[in-house]
């Protein structure tokens, strides 16, 4: 037990009892859907602390200072950065460079889908590139169906490849201290592979019969993506502090810089060149409107969740789930692993990952005695981010992304629905599991 | 004084299964910025305007909630605005009508009556709270001449 935990719990109820129940009903509501998940953690983990559980001190320790800084940081920058249109002109161009072919646009809104998620979060990537996606497939008259399924796989494969890809992934490597450059050597080469790989589906249920009128085809090659950058000094502004934080991550072992450090200094940046021309009041409304544009219902609900794990590891639930782990896996390493990476990949795929991944992190550290060190923990570290993050592609709920393309798909009048999904996409999700688990089994282990 | 005093209480309406094309002809030639949308039975259904034909000559993907901001980059003719309208001018008008624009009740006050036309920048239906029936509808114009022939 940690030493912060509080001594008085309400009603005399056990503490490992009223967490363990607390968190029970934190799951069972956010799979609910009945009501909002950051509405549902905030509240749990307040209880964690009315309840004695915690204390308000230690409840706050829980939080991760680094991925709620990590992901506020991109927010801010990637808010800012979006209003010069550099995203569009990046969709526009690519789907010029292969002559407005529907195949040949396919396959490079996947590779800028995939890039970007690697880059920034998945939601904002899907956010910027669905639109474009649907007035390229509207002015070709060809069905959009095919695009937004495909941008869905891109967005949760490119999200893999990188620490600041996906929310388990810049979870995991704050709690581990694993660095930009470890994630990218361990995860984004199979990734890529992953990607590529996912074209021969795509092209031979869709790809091969996807055809547009020279004269449809004309009107797209007919853009000006040029026209799509709105405001040239915030493009260079923007691509300049991109260019620095990146840098800074690749960097961040030598500079002794923490990844939220880095983003919350590049988001500060790119808020001084974004404002410093601007009039006082017009900063007000300007600072006010990025600011606004921050998800802060997933930031709060990262912390309420943080507090809520804290909460269950003080009461010493998740060393006895641990136990009980490595009991079922006869505490081999390499079945422990591909056990974690079967297990992770179907529960992304119909629950959230991101209280998921909060749960398994501390349970994994606690196996460290267990395997003779956290060394000896990477293969699992690395199949936990694998399957919460490729997890995610095997239903419509697997991930925030998803259900933006989703609402999407509705508005454009072509549905993606929850079931015809599924049936296509779990399939695949698993294959890239399998792929996947060779993959754990050559490098890791 | 209150919304009574400044309706049309005999404004032109449209059914639900009215054609576009229809609403079209009645709004070009009057240029009316929107009409009511009332049943047989003379309720209230929702408004159908100028904007949502607008909407439609656009592409889907800059109209759509969180859709495309900025499309100076697309190059299209009138042609292919033209032709958008065509596509949906055999389409009843109710699949564009908008059902939560501001309505105000018969007793609603003159001025308040008029504060919410400001807001609203379109005609606004007056409705019976009780039957829901339209009673009238309160113009930019119908205001503006009860207001100019008032004399102290």
């Amino acid at each position: 037990m940690h030493e912060t935990h509080a001594t008085a719990v309400i009603f005399g109820i056990d503490p490992m009892w009223y967490a363990g129940t607390l968190f029970v009903l934190t799951y069972a509501l956010i799979v609910a859907e009945r009501l909002n998940r950051a509405i549902v953690a905030v509240s749990a983990a307040s209880l964690m602390v009315v309840g004695g559980v915690l204390t308000q001190e230690a409840a706050v320790q829980g939080i991760d200072f680094n991925t709620i800084g990590l992901l506020t940081g991109m927010m801010v920058i990637v808010t800012i950065t979006r209003r010069s249109g550099v995203f569009q002109y990046l969709a526009i161009w690519a789907a010029k460079r292969v002559k407005a072919d529907p195949w040949g646009i396919l396959v490079m809104l996947v590779l800028v889908t995939a890039v970007l998620s690697a880059l920034l979060d998945n939601v904002t990537t899907v956010l910027l590139i669905a639109p474009v996606t649907l007035l390229i497939t509207d002015e070709l008259k060809i069905s959009a169906y095919p695009y937004l399924f495909a941008e869905i796989f891109a967005s949760n494969i490119g999200g893999t490849a990188t620490l600041i890809g996906d929310p388990p992934n810049i979870m995991i490597g704050s709690a581990v201290g694993l660095s930009f450059n470890e994630f990218l050597i361990n995860l984004a080469p199979i990734a890529a592979v992953l990607l590529l790989l996912f074209l021969l589906p795509l092209y031979f249920i869709w790809g091969h019969r996807l055809e547009a009128s020279e004269d449809r085809r004309r009107t797209v090659m007919n853009y000006r993506e040029a026209d799509a950058i709105t405001d040239g000094r915030l493009l260079k502004q923007s691509l300049f502090v991109i260019t620095l934080v990146i840098s800074g991550f690749i960097l961040a072992h030598k500079l002794k810089a923490e990844p939220a450090t880095i983003a919350l200094f590049g988001a500060a940046l790119l808020l001084i060149l974004d404002n410093l021309p601007r009039h006082i009041e017009e900063q007000s409304d300007n600072v006010y409107r990025t600011f606004g544009d921050v998800e802060w219902t997933t930031i709060f609900f990262f912390i309420g969740l943080f507090i809520v794990v804290y909460g269950v590891e003080t009461a010493g639930i998740l060393e006895l789930l641990a136990e009980r782990v490595l009991d079922l896996t006869g505490g081999d390493r390499g079945v422990t692993a591909v056990a974690i990476l079967w297990v992770s990949a179907v529960a992304s795929a119909i629950v959230d990952n991101i209280p998921f991944v909060a749960t398994m992190i501390p349970l994994i550290e606690s196996m460290s005695a267990d395997f003779g060190g956290d060394e000896q923990l990477m293969p699992l570290w690395w199949s936990l981010a694998l399957g919460a993050c490729l997890g995610g592609n095997g239903s419509l709920v697997g991930a925030s992304a998803n259900l933006i393309v989703a609402g999407f798909a509705e508005r454009s009048g072509q549905p993606i629905r929850f079931l015809p999904f599924m049936l296509m996409a779990f399939p695949l999700m698993l294959v890239s599991i399998v792929i996947s688990t060779v993959y754990v089994y050559w490098r890791f282990l | 004084m209150n919304a009574t005093a400044i309706m049309d209480p005999n404004p032109t309406v449209l059914r639900p299964n009215d054609m576009i094309r229809t609403a079209i002809d009645y709004i070009m030639e009057n240029r009316y910025r929107n009409l009511p949308v009332v049943d047989d039975e003379g309720r209230y259904l929702g408004s159908f305007g100028v904007h949502c034909l607008l909407k439609n000559v656009l592409p889907k993907a800059v109209t759509m909630k969180h859709g495309l901001d900025n499309v100076g980059f697309v190059q299209q003719t009138l042609a292919d605005l033209h032709h958008r309208l065509v596509e949906i001018e055999d389409k009843p008008i109710s699949m564009c009508m908008n059902t939560d624009a501001e309505t105000v009740a018969p007793d609603t006050p003159l001025v308040e009556s008029l504060l919410v036309l400001y807001h609203a920048r379109n005609s606004i239906p007056v409705v019976d709270p009780e039957s829901g029936k339209l009673l009238g509808v309160i113009s930019y114009w119908d205001a503006g001449k009860k207001i100019l022939a008032a004399v102290e």
